[in-house]
Parts: structure tokens; C-alpha cells; sequence
């Protein structure tokens, strides 16, 4: 086991490495091909060189390799890895740390990935279970259908629907009902308050979460049907196990591994969701401020960010495989 | 002798996925839901060919002057009303199928291609090319293909390639591809894995038959009907995938139309009391995303042995 | 044991929803607590440092936290002392400041003659800061600045810290020396870039440009970046201009998103809906009493690669373009109530010098510019005329109105290509069709709106446009004895524009906002278009 963890963490490390080069090159052709990001601080003035070469300094931008296409600035890039290696993930183009920009938008993000989490597990155990035990009854083609539909719907018409529909007069309606200090009028506000983060990002999450809970009903009901006919549940059936016992105890629980496996990856998944939620309703999050950057050409808030982020996501992917081995007998790492 | 064996084998191999296919077929035909499903995908699919066998009207002749009409009905001069620049919704809705289709298309073709090509190769000769590829296919899946494509499109969005319809979705469509390939891969190196050891393979390579002709003949037959249910379904979410991108401004562009184009602009407008901006696009994409679902669920069941009990 | 540990991925779900519904809501309004105006910003700023802020949310932030030596009346526009007691000149080049004594900044610094030369000896010595080019006019501004090759490197740092043309005569006094005669230097001055600031600022930019040491009667409290903006009353603000009712601010920051929503909800007290929600603000009896409106400054023009050899060379073929524009019919569709269409380079009425229908050419006549283009010899066949823009919604919308105007009136089927480097590659000459251009003035003169026309030499510039005349006609201004006289010099360079036709306007920015039921006496600033806070009064 602790062979295994080792190999899996210097695996990581090597694929850490790997994103962030291909991001680097990625972002430095980006500039060459687009042009300096620095030159869009001027707006429409017309600078002189010297305002050029000063602000293509204050943006890091001022290696001559940023002007030449196919360069691929190997020199900025090894500095980069150098100051990451001490713990200083440097700044962003106007000189704020990006330490400072995650240490406030993560939370939030985060805050918005345990709602997408906790929906997608309720409803995909529930739904998802459902659909497999009845199998083929109105109730499965219905849980199929309306989560496909869901599905399809584009996450951004469900969210502006809400924002611009419900949002104003459910939370007149708390207000009046509830009073104004009670938590309700705060679950329906129109937009994200930094104050009352949890009340706030509750709803946008149930949103997202319902989004792209499709493919999650799908996976569990998928692999519950698997072991409806696998041979476990046959012999337990067979030895006369009540047929409450042999649902919980042999279907839910194996199906929950690939369940597992999912959640895993809900984080990388949803941050594309998030991009979407957290703009239309305001939420200063990780997604926001990585597409903000990567609009500007931002290349260290980008690199900062995605080093981050690959870190989280690989280390998540290692605690879901050992809770997998831990879940599953039939796994064992020697 | 040998020649004779082999093609005896194939015969056998090649009869079994017709059987397959042919009861696949007749038990599809029977449902009320694929046949549904069937023709409302057909009515789009003719719609994107020939756009102008439903409307006369250029897509991009916008008048600013007829902005916002409310649909007319059939016989008038806007049908299905104008949007917020005074385009023709009609015109819009049948121009912009093309590229919604033709991406969606594009982009699960070549994904199948590279991904059955590499999971056959990988399943079939393991050692270095298995690891080559299941690395790969590692790290591709590590990045969630949507989060992929918003940085590359918005990293590449200025690299003009030219405004013809398939010029404007090649961008996307590289993208999408490269992130799109991995789950035909695994499938197919999967089934490849457990149909190399049966009886018939084993007998035909014993025969001398070549690599390619195993791989063609004996092995790939078992593998395709898997991957043939996943299709429709990815044809569904790279429709909705477009429409995404175009919202975030990084897919199809105006004045380039497309469903995503259509539903983006449509849904700011959809609560001033224009709901048929976003409502028209919408119907159009659910429509074709919702019979694209249950053609693959159908499909899966039929040739999905295990599932046909 | 199995079971218990998927029991605790429900148990972990049942901590969030404990942690969701336990915290209490404890920072709600009261009713008798102090008045809060909650206020909203569009971007993503970066800086509160005056020489560094550029953009329309920390201009209007600054202009609560710092008083500047002049401020401007919304009805005339014209620039009145404010920290500063008078300011003279005889002959346009030396100026003579003096300023209001006993001014204090909220760390109890003195706002002198020092403190100006401070702030602006340090913004002219610091080209990478937005403010810097104000100092060009400056005596001594050169001579502070690095060598540069062409490469863009520096070559040798320059020692001077200080501009030569800027002397402090006495504590209260300073005096101003400019290269050239410049009649509308007052009205300069009261421009964010023109702020004092604190040696304590100074001593660490970095925290200053977070939490300003200001000399207004607002103090920035907190500023949690990307999310909002605090200030509280300064209980110590000596001069008048300060709204009485109002104990803090907060600025809530909307990056894209669109405030309505909670306008309607009562959680804000200022906001403007989108497009599609306007028709239901403006139906609604009681909410059209509050709104607030004023003609802006901005202008958003098109400019022609006159760089690149092309079609537009011909004046005619810009006429063409310009008259196949519906910008009326456009504005009234897309603008949603927030811009006018326009017909001169200067807004009318906005600012000195400001005439309305300079542009002769700037009406919608489809039969005039199809001639137009048929003089200038028709628009190569086969080809797609390309619009440069940046990323910007509104403007995407705005210029697929006007390409769609130029294709059907035309017959010039057209592509947008956004590009958020679009600034970038305008000036770099990069463009290979026409392209978007917005002017916000810096101070209200109708030579802000022209200077930028004034390249030097042919080729130069966004537009690749020279013309001798023009540049002198500016200069004549600089050098009028009067600020009148040289607002007249202004309109004759105006007049030039309009008659070679190097850029077309299209349309003027104007201010609207609807405000909540407790707010009166709002007034829009006439240039940002955001509400003038100093002058509201609240009733609870």
C-alpha cells in the first residue's frame, strides 16, 4: 500500500510537471500570436516606448522571447519553477498575489462544489437506484427522460431563468413570511453575498448540480443493473436474504464504487460549470478569475491557478483510489 | 487449406454480427420511441443539408428596423418572428442547424476513428503501445474536456482560419476532438482484450492469418457494438457543448449563425416578453439532443447482450 | 463496518446542511443603525492609487475619498476651485497654484504644496502608471525618463526624480511650468491623476493602492479585491462638499454580471437593467419617477486602417460607410436607453466647444451612400470587409447592428473579429478592415477629444492619419490667450476632422440609473455617468 502511494504520488508530480509546460507554451504562443497583453493597458492613447517598456516590465512581459512567435521562452519558465519550488506562486499581471487571488476565491468555489457534490450524490443514489430496481416500469423511462432532458438543457438558461425569474419575488416572499433576519430571503438572493456565503451559494450549487446530474443517475443506475445480475446477488438471493437486505447490501454498496470514482472527478468536472455559474451569479471563484486570466493573457495567474488546481484534482484522484481499494475487497494494492 | 479455414472463420464471426445486427434492427423497428426519435433527427439532418427547402430568406439579411417581431405565423413575412437585430428566426433556425449538426458530426467521427483505432492497437499488441496509450488516455481524462476547450478556444480564439461554414466550426471541432476520443479507446481496447482469446482468434492466427486481417475481421466486429450506443449520446452532448461555447463567446461567432448563437443571444431576451428568441433555438436542440439520447439508450440495450435479458 | 462508511458520506452532507442553516444572519440592516449606501462597480479594478486609476469604478471611488484642487458642476461643467484657493496664470505656460490652508489627509498629514509635488513628481517618474501621460505638458517631463532603444530596452536609467517645471514655493504655493502654452490647464487639474498624496502613501505604493490614505470625506475600510469595496464617513472632513446622511459606502463589484435583480430585491440602492428588463422599468409608474439620467462623454467611433492600402483610401468610400449606418434606428434598439447616436467628435452640450452636427455625413441616407460607393469605385468582389473590436457583449451586439447596416445597404457582406488584445493590435497597426474605437475623455475640453489625432508625422497613430493643419490649428489653441479663444481654435481643428473624414462617430454614451425609494437629490456625473454621491440626501 504505501509502495503504491509512493508511485502514484511521484506519477502525479511528473503529470503536474507536464501540465504546467504544455500551459506555459501554450500561454507564451498565445501572447506571441495575439500580442502583448501589456499594450491593452493603454486603452486608446497612443504610448510612448518608454510607457511601453515600463509596464512590460511591471507585467513580467519585458523577456524579449514574448515578441518572437515559436520561441518557447524556456527562460521565464525555469525562473517560474524556481519561485514555485520556494512556495512563491508570484503575481498576477498588475501585481497581486496569486496566493491573495486563490485565498479568496477558492472558498467560494469550494463552497459551490459541495452543494454540486451533495446533489449529485442524493440524487443520483436515489434516482439512479430507483430506475435499476424497477427496471423498464414507467418510473425508470420517466427518471431517464427527465434527467436527459435536464441534461440537455443548457446550464445557463436554468440559471438565468432563476436569477431573472424566480430569484426577486421568492425572496420578497421570504421576507415577508420569514421576516428579514430569518435565512430564507438569504437562500433566494439574486447574487452571491460575501457575507452570508453558505445561504447564498446554496441554491446556484442545487442548480449546477441538478445540471449534470444526468450522467450520474445514468452511472449508477448502470452499475447497479450490473450487479443485479451479478452472481453475488444471485447467491445471496439464493441463500434467501430478505430483498431489502440484498438491495442495501450488495447492489447499493458495489455500485457505490464507481460512484466514488465520479466524485473524484467532480471537481476538474464542475469547474467548467462554474466559469458559467459563478458569472451569471456573481460569485468571486476560481472559475471567474481562470477565465478572466486566460482572457488577458494572464500567463502566471494562469499557470498559478491550473499548478493549484492539477495539484487538488491529482490529489483527490490518490484518496479516491485507496477509499476504492478500502471499498472494494477485490482491489488490493501489494 | 489455410486460406479456406480462415475465411470459414470469418464467415462464422462475420454471421454471428450480422445475426446481432439484424436482431438489433428488428427489435429497434418495434419501438414506438425510436421511431420517433428517428424521424424528428431525420426532419433536422434534411433541414442542415438543404436549409432553403424551409425558408427563402437569407439568414444574414438583418434589418435593425424589424427587430423583436413576434412570430407571424406560416404564409407571413417572418413565421417565427425576428430576433433582437431584426434577422428572420425562421431563416436563423435552418442556417444555423448546418454547423450545430456538422460539428457535432465532425467531431464524434474523427473521435471514433482515433479512439477505435488506438484502443485496437493498444488492446491488440499491449507491451510499449498499451502503455503509450493508456497514459495518454490518462492524462486526457484528468482535464475535463469542456474546462480544456474554454482555455485552448480562448487562448486560439484569434487565429483566423476564414468564414465558410466549416472554417468557422474547425476551431471547436479540433478541440472537442481531442478531448473526445478517450472513452472509444478504453471500450474498445476492453472488448478487444476479451475477444483476442476466443476460440475462432486464436484458430485464425494459428492459420497465419495477418494482424490487420485478425484485427478487421475477428476482433473489431465484437468490439463496435459498445461503442456504436455511446454515439448518438456524444453527438448530443457536443451540440450542447456548442451552445455552451457560444455563450462564453468562444465557439461559433456572429455573424455566423448556429443553434448555440441563437439560444446565447435568445435567453437575455427571453423574460422582455420575446420568449420565441430563446424558445424557438431551444425546442430545435432539446428535440434533437432528447431523440439522440434515446436512439443510444435503445441502441445500447439491442446490442448489449448482458442488458437484453 | 461496510455500512458505516458510506454512512459518513451522508453524515458529511448533513454537516454542510447544519453549517448552511446555523450560521446566523447577523449583519442585517437595522433600522436605526447607521445609513449604508450600497452602491455597485462594472469591473474588475485593480489599483485605488490616484495616478494609477484610469477606468470608470476607481475614478468614482476616488472621487469620495480624495478632494482634488478643482471639481467640476454638473450643469456647466465647468471647473471650480476646491482644495485649491486660486489658480492663475498670465501667460498660459507658468501657472501659479495656491492652496486652501489647515487641509489635513485621514492620517493627519498636511495637504500642501508638498503633497501635490509628491504625487505628481512620482506619477511623471513612473511611466508604467495610467496617469503618467498627463505629465507630458510638464517642463522637465523628458528629462525624467529612461533611454529606450527600439528594441523597447532600457538603455540608461534617468537619475532625475523630480519634473524641472514643478517648484515648491511655499507651503502653500506651488508654481508650474509647462513646455507649452496650455489654456486648459485648470481644467486638468482635477482629474484623478492630479490628486495629492500622503508621504505615508508613498512610503508603500503597494498598501496604498489597496487602502488609500485619501483627503475626502470618505475612508476606504476594506477592500476584499473581486468581491466589494467599504468606506466609512471621515469624521474629521473639514470642507463642505460631503453628503450628511450617509455613514459608509459599499460597493458591491459586478464583473460582467448584471445587478438588476438585486436592485429589484432592495439590496441595492443605484442599478440600470438589462435590455431586455427596460420596458417593464420604464412601464412601471412609481419606478420611472426614480431615474436619474444625463448626456455622457464617451464616444464610440469607427476608425479605417488608413495605414493599409485598401478601399477606404477614398474619402468616399468612408462617406459611403458612414451614411449606410442606421446609428438611429441601432441605438434605439441595442442601447437600451444609454446612448445617443452621434453626429460630431466632441460631445455636444458635454463640454466646451461641444457642437452637435459637425458631421456632415453622419446621417442614415442608403441612396446617397450606395453613389458614395460607387464614385469611390465599389467594394472588390469576392472580398469580406472585417470589423476589429474587443471581447465586449454590448459591442459585439452594437457592431454585428452595424455591419448588418452595412450589408444590407451596401451590399458588403462583413465578420466581426473580437479579440480582447484588441488594443494591442490597433496600435500596432495590425488591422486589415475597420475597427472600434471609444474615447472617455480625462477632463471636459474639446481638445481631449482631439489631441490623440495629433500623430506628428504621416503613418503614425491607430489610424495611420496625418494631417499638418490639424495639428496646427491644436497648437493655435494650446497657445490662446483664454481658455474661449482656444476652445474656438479647438472647433476649427474639429471642422478639419470632419471635412478629410479619417473616423467615423457613432454614438454618444449617456448616463441613466434608477435609484431606491430612500435616495434624493441624484445627480449623474456628466463624464462617468455614475451618481454623484457627495450630492445625495437619504430618508430613512
Amino acid at each position: 500500500m504505501g509502495r503504491y502511494v509512493l508511485r502514484r504520488v511521484a506519477q502525479a508530480v511528473g503529470m503536474l510537471f507536464l501540465v504546467m509546460f504544455v500551459l506555459h507554451l501554450l500561454t507564451t504562443l498565445a501572447i506571441q500570436l495575439n500580442g502583448n497583453p501589456a499594450l491593452a493597458f493603454f486603452g486608446d492613447k497612443i504610448p510612448s516606448p518608454a510607457q511601453v517598456a515600463a509596464v512590460e516590465q511591471r507585467f513580467g512581459l519585458d523577456d524579449p522571447c514574448y515578441d518572437q512567435p515559436g520561441n518557447p521562452c524556456l527562460g521565464p519558465f525555469v525562473e517560474r519553477l524556481g519561485q514555485y519550488a520556494q512556495g512563491d506562486l508570484g503575481t498576477n499581471l498588475r501585481g497581486r498575489e496569486v496566493t491573495d487571488i486563490v485565498a479568496s476565491a477558492a472558498p467560494n468555489t469550494l463552497r459551490l462544489f459541495v452543494m454540486v457534490t451533495i446533489t449529485w450524490l442524493v440524487l443520483g443514489m436515489v434516482l439512479g437506484s430507483v430506475a435499476a430496481r424497477w427496471r423498464g416500469s414507467p418510473s425508470d423511462h420517466g427518471i431517464r427522460l427527465t434527467s436527459v432532458l435536464i441534461d440537455a438543457l443548457p446550464v445557463f438558461v436554468l440559471l438565468l431563468v432563476y436569477k431573472e425569474v424566480v430569484t426577486v419575488p421568492l425572496s420578497g416572499w421570504a421576507k415577508e413570511t420569514f421576516g428579514e433576519d430569518s435565512w430564507p430571503p438569504y437562500w433566494f438572493k439574486p447574487s452571491f453575498d460575501p457575507e452570508h456565503p453558505w445561504a447564498t451559494v446554496a441554491v446556484p450549487g442545487i442548480l449546477l448540480g441538478l445540471a449534470g446530474s444526468a450522467a450520474f443517475i445514468r452511472l449508477v443506475r448502470a452499475s447497479q443493473l450490473d450487479s443485479y445480475g451479478g452472481d453475488h446477488v444471485r447467491t445471496a438471493r439464493s441463500k434467501g436474504l430478505n430483498e431489502g437486505r440484498v438491495v442495501v447490501h450488495h447492489v447499493v454498496r458495489n455500485s457505490s464504487i464507481p460512484v466514488v470514482t465520479a466524485v473524484g472527478l467532480t471537481f476538474a468536472e464542475a469547474l467548467s460549470g462554474a466559469v458559467i455559474t459563478e458569472g451569471i451569479m456573481n460569485i468571486y471563484g476560481m472559475g471567474g478569475v481562470l477565465w478572466d486570466a486566460v482572457q488577458s493573457s494572464d500567463v502566471g495567474l494562469v499557470l498559478g491557478i491550473v499548478t493549484i488546481l492539477t495539484a487538488v484534482t491529482v490529489l483527490v484522484m490518490i484518496v479516491v483510489d485507496i477509499a476504492y481499494a478500502a471499498l472494494d475487497p477485490r482491489i488490493r494494492y501489494e | 487449406m489455410s486460406e479456406a479455414a480462415s475465411a470459414a472463420t470469418g464467415n462464422v464471426a462475420g454471421a454471428a454480427s450480422r445475426t446481432l445486427a439484424s436482431d438489433a434492427w428488428r427489435s429497434l423497428r418495434r419501438r414506438p420511441d425510436v421511431i420517433i426519435s428517428g424521424l424528428i433527427i431525420t426532419f433536422f439532418v434534411v433541414m442542415a443539408a438543404f436549409p432553403t427547402l424551409f425558408t427563402s430568406v437569407s439568414p444574414r439579411h438583418c434589418v435593425i428596423g424589424d427587430a423583436k417581431i413576434k412570430p407571424q405565423g406560416f404564409g407571413n413575412e417572418f413565421p417565427l418572428g425576428t430576433d433582437s437585430f431584426g434577422c428572420d428566426t425562421l431563416a436563423q433556425l435552418a442556417h444555423g442547424s448546418r454547423p450545430s449538426l456538422l460539428l457535432a458530426l465532425v467531431v464524434v467521427g474523427t473521435a471514433l476513428v482515433i479512439g477505435v483505432t488506438l484502443g485496437l492497437l493498444a488492446g491488440y499488441y499491449l507491451g510499449w503501445v498499451d502503455f503509450v496509450v493508456s497514459r495518454t488516455v490518462e492524462v486526457f481524462l484528468v482535464i475535463p474536456y469542456l474546462l480544456a476547450a474554454m482555455l485552448l478556444l480562448s487562448l486560439f480564439k484569434n487565429v483566423d482560419l476564414g468564414s465558410g461554414t466549416f472554417t468557422t466550426i474547425m476551431l471547436p471541432a479540433i478541440v472537442l476532438t481531442l478531448f473526445g476520443w478517450m472513452g472509444y479507446a478504453r471500450y474498445v481496447r476492453a472488448s478487444v482484450l476479451e475477444a483476442k482469446n476466443l476460440d475462432y482468434v486464436t484458430a485464425a492466427r494459428a492459420l497465419g492469418a495477418s494482424d490487420l486481417r485478425i484485427m478487421f475481421r475477428h476482433v473489431l466486429p465484437n468490439a463496435i457494438g459498445p461503442v456504436t450506443a455511446l454515439v448518438p449520446t456524444a453527438i448530443a452532448g457536443v451540440i450542447g457543448a456548442e451552445a455552451v461555447l457560444a455563450f462564453l463567446g468562444i465557439g461559433v461567432r456572429p455573424p455566423a449563425i448556429s443553434w448555440g448563437i441563437m439560444i446565447e443571444n435568445g435567453s437575455s431576451w427571453v423574460l422582455g416578453g420575446y420568449p420565441h428568441m430563446l424558445l424557438v433555438p431551444l425546442a430545435a436542440l432539446l428535440a434533437t439532443v432528447l431523440s439522440l439520447v434515446v436512439l443510444g439508450d435503445a441502441l445500447r440495450d439491442a446490442l448489449d447482450p448482458r442488458l437484453s435479458a | 463496518m461496510r455500512q458505516a462508511r458510506i454512512a459518513t458520506f451522508a453524515a458529511g452532507a448533513a454537516v454542510v446542511a447544519l453549517t448552511v442553516a446555523g450560521c446566523t444572519p447577523s449583519d442585517t440592516v437595522e433600522d436605526d443603525g447607521p445609513v449604508t449606501l450600497k452602491l455597485t462597480i462594472d469591473q474588475d479594478m485593480e489599483t485605488l492609487f490616484p495616478g494609477d486609476s484610469g477606468i470608470a469604478d476607481n475614478i468614482a471611488i476616488l472621487d469620495v475619498v480624495y478632494d482634488g484642487l478643482v471639481r467640476y458642476d454638473p450643469e456647466t461643467k465647468e471647473p471650480y476651485n476646491y482644495v485649491a484657493e486660486s489658480i492663475e496664470s498670465d501667460d498660459n505656460t507658468v501657472w501659479t497654484i495656491k492652496i486652501k490652508p489647515d487641509l489635513t489627509f485621514q492620517n493627519g498629514e498636511p495637504v500642501d504644496a508638498a503633497a501635490f509635488a509628491r504625487s505628481w513628481n512620482y506619477t511623471a517618474g513612473h511611466p508604467e502608471l495610467y496617469s503618467n501621460y498627463f505629465f507630458e505638458r510638464f517642463k522637465g517631463y523628458e528629462e525624467m525618463q529612461d533611454e529606450i532603444d527600439d528594441e523597447g530596452e532600457v538603455v540608461k536609467e534617468s537619475p532625475v526624480e523630480e519634473l524641472s517645471g514643478l517648484t515648491v514655493a511655499d507651503d502653500l504655493t506651488l508654481e508650474v511650468e509647462l513646455n507649452a502654452p496650455f489654456a486648459g490647464f485648470a481644467t486638468m487639474l482635477g482629474y484623478t491623476g492630479f490628486y495629492p498624496v500622503a508621504q505615508e502613501c508613498l512610503d508603500d505604493v503597494e498598501a496604498c493602492a489597496v487602502k488609500p490614505i485619501g483627503n475626502g470625506p470618505f475612508q476606504i475600510t476594506e477592500w476584499d479585491q473581486g468581491v466589494s469595496v467599504d468606506a466609512e464617513r471621515w469624521a474629521d472632513y473639514t470642507l463642505d462638499e460631503t453628503p450628511e446622511d450617509i455613514d459608509a459606502i459599499n460597493w458591491r463589484e459586478y464583473a460582467g454580471a448584471s445587478s438588476w435583480s438585486d436592485f429589484e430585491a432592495g439590496d441595492l440602492d443605484v442599478s440600470y437593467p438589462p435590455p431586455a428588463d427596460l420596458a417593464a422599468a420604464q412601464e412601471d409608474p412609481e419606478l420611472s419617477e426614480r431615474l436619474a439620467e444625463a448626456p455622457g462623454a464617451a464616444l464610440t467611433y469607427i476608425g479605417f486602417p488608413l495605414y493599409e492600402d485598401g478601399p477606404w483610401q477614398d474619402k468616399e468610400f468612408r462617406k459611403a460607410i458612414s451614411m449606410a449606418i442606421d446609428r438611429e434606428t441601432i441605438v434605439d434598439q441595442l442601447s437600451g436607453g444609454l446612448a445617443t447616436p452621434a453626429d460630431s467628435w466632441v460631445v455636444p452640450d458635454g463640454v466646451p466647444g461641444g457642437e452637435a452636427g459637425t458631421c456632415e455625413w453622419c446621417v442614415f441616407d442608403p441612396e446617397a451612400a450606395k453613389a458614395a460607393l460607387e464614385k469611390a469605385g465599389g467594394w472588390p468582389d469576392g472580398e469580406t470587409l472585417t470589423i476589429g473590436l474587443s471581447n465586449d457583449e454590448t459591442e459585439i451586439e452594437y457592431f454585428k447592428a452595424i455591419g448588418d447596416s452595412i450589408e444590407a445597404n451596401l451590399g458588403i457582406p462583413y465578420e466581426l473579429k473580437p479579440n480582447p488584445d484588441f488594443s494591442s493590435v490597433r496600435s500596432e497597426q495590425g488591422f486589415d478592415g475597420i475597427f472600434r474605437n471609444n474615447w472617455f475623455p480625462d477632463y471636459p475640453l474639446n481638445e481631449n477629444y482631439l489631441a490623440f489625432y495629433a500623430v506628428g508625422e504621416e503613418g503614425a497613430g491607430n489610424f495611420g492619419w496625418y494631417d499638418k493643419e490639424f495639428e496646427d490649428k491644436l497648437a493655435e489653441g494650446d497657445q490662446a490667450a483664454t481658455l474661449d479663444e482656444a476652445v474656438v481654435k479647438y472647433q476649427e481643428a474639429e471642422a478639419i476632422l470632419a471635412e478629410e473624414f479619417p473616423t467615423i462617430p457613432f454614438r454618444f454614451n449617456a448616463g441613466a440609473e434608477y435609484y431606491s425609494e430612500r435616495l434624493d437629490d441624484v445627480v449623474l456625473d456628466p463624464f462617468s455617468g455614475a451618481v454623484r454621491v457627495r450630492a445625495l440626501t437619504v430618508t430613512e
